[in-house]
């Protein structure tokens, strides 16, 4: 979980940062080395000393420790001292077989007679002395005349020289594999770099403009490497492939007018060829009595309504085609054209029609006409197509707080899962069945709208809900 | 030669020790009284450290002097140029008041150096710069330092000291060593080993003058009367041997010849003269008083 920012990272950052990681790893490693060495050089160096400073000594004094003779005790120790002026040797104690002190180099510090037991709490013997971290070090070892023990030597060992160049050696070291850590994992960068090219052309092609993957042009791929030609090669296929897919869509999409109209035909061609009988038998009229002045005055108003009325059909199917009304703001004279369209085919059906429009003129207009006529055309196709005869087909549009809803209804079982994954999801096509709900669900996204399914007392409501305050009108 | 190393006064330990050091001192000088027939004079490092260019100038002065082959013999104790001088292993030394003083009958004194004009010094009580003692009262308790059991300054004028107020050095001090050497007493008490030491008079001023770094660490807090300095000696039975005579004449002399002149100035003494009467009486005083404490206290 702590890590997931770094999965969240692009592949190329996370590689560079393992590489990276790696380096600074081995740096630490090689200081640990080069550090452990020196601390094993230092000890081996101090254990030397320590032993030989208090094995002679040891030697040294053993018969006057043994005489208790203090005065030569510590004669001894002054002179052994002064023959090591500047050494690191701060105090060396001596105590007899009781454990009390005889002399020392400083006798203020330690005085005659005075418990040599303070000066042993943290020494070591001169075959265990290591650096420990503090500045003295205190060693310890008897004093030994003809195989017996008969005192105790203790000396401090002042190691700051020692822990100073500890501490320089760990600062060049950290300097030093600092800066090489740096410059391997400044190659390191360029290796990897020079590597992930290619993945890196893929990842700025597929983040395209408009987030369309695109093809990487054939003079970007690398040369060389036959498994990288061939992925970005396959990749390029890829996106080929669905750009032309996209485009076969898009295209279905554009035919899709021309389907629901083509759906229509059979109820308009009705909804046409019923007034000419009646016209026929208004024109027959007129011709049989063109001397009597009424009858030819009411068949011509009936001849001039029944054109009107296929002069309004035929406009509406126009209307329904013209491409030049792209961009068109939406009117309630559109939803006019639309009963006018569906009417005849609900009625040949045998369907019940409710038909509310309550929105007013001034929030259509901030919508676009050609894809809302299409998203409601469809949802009435597929509605009468649902609702058997006898059956239900509500259109409801009203507006609230700045959204338009368009509520149809059917009495119809309800959409299949299939028609749903079309209407509701994005996702890829399900196999059969036409592209028209799959059309509503873009046209409704492309307006920034929202789709509702729901069964409400056996009838299906599906709602377009558009916003009218910041949509492409 | 067992006689002296089994004297009342001296532990045991302190005894053997010495018989050691005086047996082992012997069978060297046996050698070298085999090896040559120059004459033999004895000198400690107690009295006069280790110093190569006096002992060369003393040396060189006393063989113009005698104008006869000359070696000069060091010990480490009194007591071993005593033995020395008994057993005829040396034919002269230059020793202590007090050794004199305790084999009077069997020893002669041939010359006295003078110092500050007259052939007399004085012992020094000294303690720590900082120390707070003013007298040998406040040091009950303490560690001290003397120099030799038979030096005069070194030893007898605080033990007879502290045997004028009942008690002895072993009582009075928590603990009591010897260095063997004066100026090691004054290195003693001035690096702290000790608290207090008795010392030579004559060589603490010296030092004063010589390494006033050192003696600049002590303080001198009692001062004993003025007590006869360390004489020149020989066998009482040999004094009036040519070697001997030979010996005086040349100490006596050491004023009047360069080379003497110059043994005398790095040693800081005026001159050497003839022996006064009465010039050990308080030494000899000191030792009584020293005798005086009861046997059970030793």
């Amino acid at each position: 979980m702590k890590v997931a920012w770094f999965h969240n990272l692009p592949v190329t950052a996370r590689v560079h940062l393992l590489v990276a990681a790696l380096m600074v790893t081995l740096g630490l490693v090689a200081s640990q080395g080069g550090l452990a060495v020196l601390g094993t050089v230092q000890d081996a160096r101090l254990r030397e000393a320590a032993r030989l400073h208090v094995e002679g000594l040891s030697v040294a004094l053993g018969p006057f420790v043994l005489r208790q003779d203090l005065w030569e005790v510590y004669d001894l120790l002054s002179r052994a001292r002064a023959a090591t002026e500047g050494n690191r040797l701060l105090l060396t104690v001596v105590a007899d077989a009781e454990g009390r002190v005889m002399a020392a180099t400083d006798p203020r510090r330690a005085p005659v007679d005075a418990a040599i037991a303070p000066f042993l709490t943290k020494s070591m013997e001169p075959r265990a002395v290591r650096m420990t971290g503090d500045p003295v070090l205190l060693v310890v070892a008897p004093v030994v005349f003809q195989g017996r023990k008969v005192g105790q030597i203790v000396t401090e060992l002042d190691v700051t020289d020692l822990l100073a160049e500890r501490r320089q050696v760990t600062l060049w070291l950290l300097l030093g594999n600092a800066a090489a850590t740096m410059t391997l994992a400044f190659a390191g960068w360029l290796a990897v770099s020079r590597l992930l090219h290619p993945l890196g052309l893929m990842v700025a092609a597929m983040a395209g403009r408009d987030g369309v993957p695109k093809p990487i042009p054939v003079t970007d791929i690398p040369v060389g490497d036959p498994g990288v030609m061939r992925l970005l090669a396959t990749y390029n296929a890829m996106t080929t492939a669905a750009h032309a897919r996209a485009e076969a869509e898009r295209r279905l999409a554009e035919r899709e007018r021309f389907v629901s109209l083509g759906r229509l035909s059979s109820s308009l061609a009705h909804e046409i060829n019923n007034p000419l009988g009646g016209l026929m038998n208004a024109t027959d009229t007129i011709l049989r009595f063109p001397d009597r002045a009424d009858v030819v005055r009411q068949s011509a108003e009936l001849v001039q309504r029944g054109l009107a009325h296929m002069r309004d059909v035929s406009r509406a199917i126009l209307d329904q085609n013209r491409l030049d009304r792209a961009g068109q703001p939406l009117r309630p004279e559109d939803f006019d054209d639309l009963r006018l369209l569906f009417e005849p085919e609900a009625s040949w059906r045998g369907l019940t029609l409710h038909w509310r429009i309550d929105a007013p003129a001034a929030v259509m207009v901030r919508l676009p006409a050609t894809p809302v006529r299409q998203v409601v055309l469809n949802l009435l196709l597929d509605a009468a197509a649902a609702a058997r005869d006898p059956g239900l087909v509500a259109l409801q549009v009203t507006e609230d707080a700045q959204v338009l809803a368009i509520a149809v209804q059917d009495s119809g079982p309800g959409l299949g899962p299939d028609d749903l994954a079309r209407l509701m999801e994005a996702g890829p096509v399900p196999q059969g069945g036409g592209v028209g709900l799959r059309l509503v669900h873009d046209l409704v996204a492309s307006l920034h709208g929202t789709l509702h399914h729901d069964r409400v007392d056996g009838l299906t409501v599906i709602t377009v809900a558009l916003p009218v305050g910041g949509g492409d009108a | 030669m067992l006689r002296m190393n089994v004297e009342p006064d001296r532990p045991l330990a302190v005894t053997r020790r010495r018989f050691v050091q005086l047996s082992v001192g012997l069978a060297a000088n046996a050698t070298r009284v085999g090896a040559a027939a120059n004459f033999r004079f004895a000198l400690t490092p107690v009295f006069l450290d280790n110093d190569a260019a006096v002992i060369a100038a003393l040396r060189t002065a006393l063989e113009q002097g005698m104008g006869e082959g000359f070696d000069l013999i060091q010990r480490r104790t009194y007591q071993e140029i005593t033995g020395a001088l008994l057993d005829g292993s040396v034919d002269a030394a230059w020793t202590c008041g007090y050794p004199f003083v305790q084999h009077r009958q069997a020893l002669t004194v041939l010359a006295v150096p003078t110092w500050r004009g007259r052939p007399r010094y004085q012992s020094y009580l000294i303690v720590g710069a900082d120390d707070p003692a003013q007298g040998l009262a406040d040091l009950s308790g303490a560690t001290h330092a003397f120099s030799d059991p038979d030096s005069n300054s070194g030893f007898l004028v605080t033990a007879s000291d502290l045997a004028r107020m009942g008690t002895t050095p072993e009582q009075f001090f928590a603990r009591n060593l010897f260095t063997f050497g004066h100026r090691n007493v004054v290195r003693a008490v001035a690096d702290g080993l000790v608290r207090s030491g008795s010392v030579d008079g004559y060589v603490w001023e010296t030092l004063t003058e010589m390494e006033p770094a050192l003696s600049a660490r002590t303080r001198v807090i009692a001062r004993s009367e003025w007590l006869g300095f360390p004489p020149f000696v020989a066998r009482t039975d040999r004094v009036v041997e040519p070697g001997v005579m030979a010996c005086r004449g040349a100490l006596l002399g050491l004023s009047s010849t360069t080379a003497g002149r110059a043994a005398l100035d790095l040693l800081r003494l005026d001159g050497v003269a003839a022996s006064e009467p009465g010039l050990y009486d308080g030494i000899t005083a000191r030792i009584a008083a020293l005798r005086q404490i009861p046997a059970a206290l030793r």
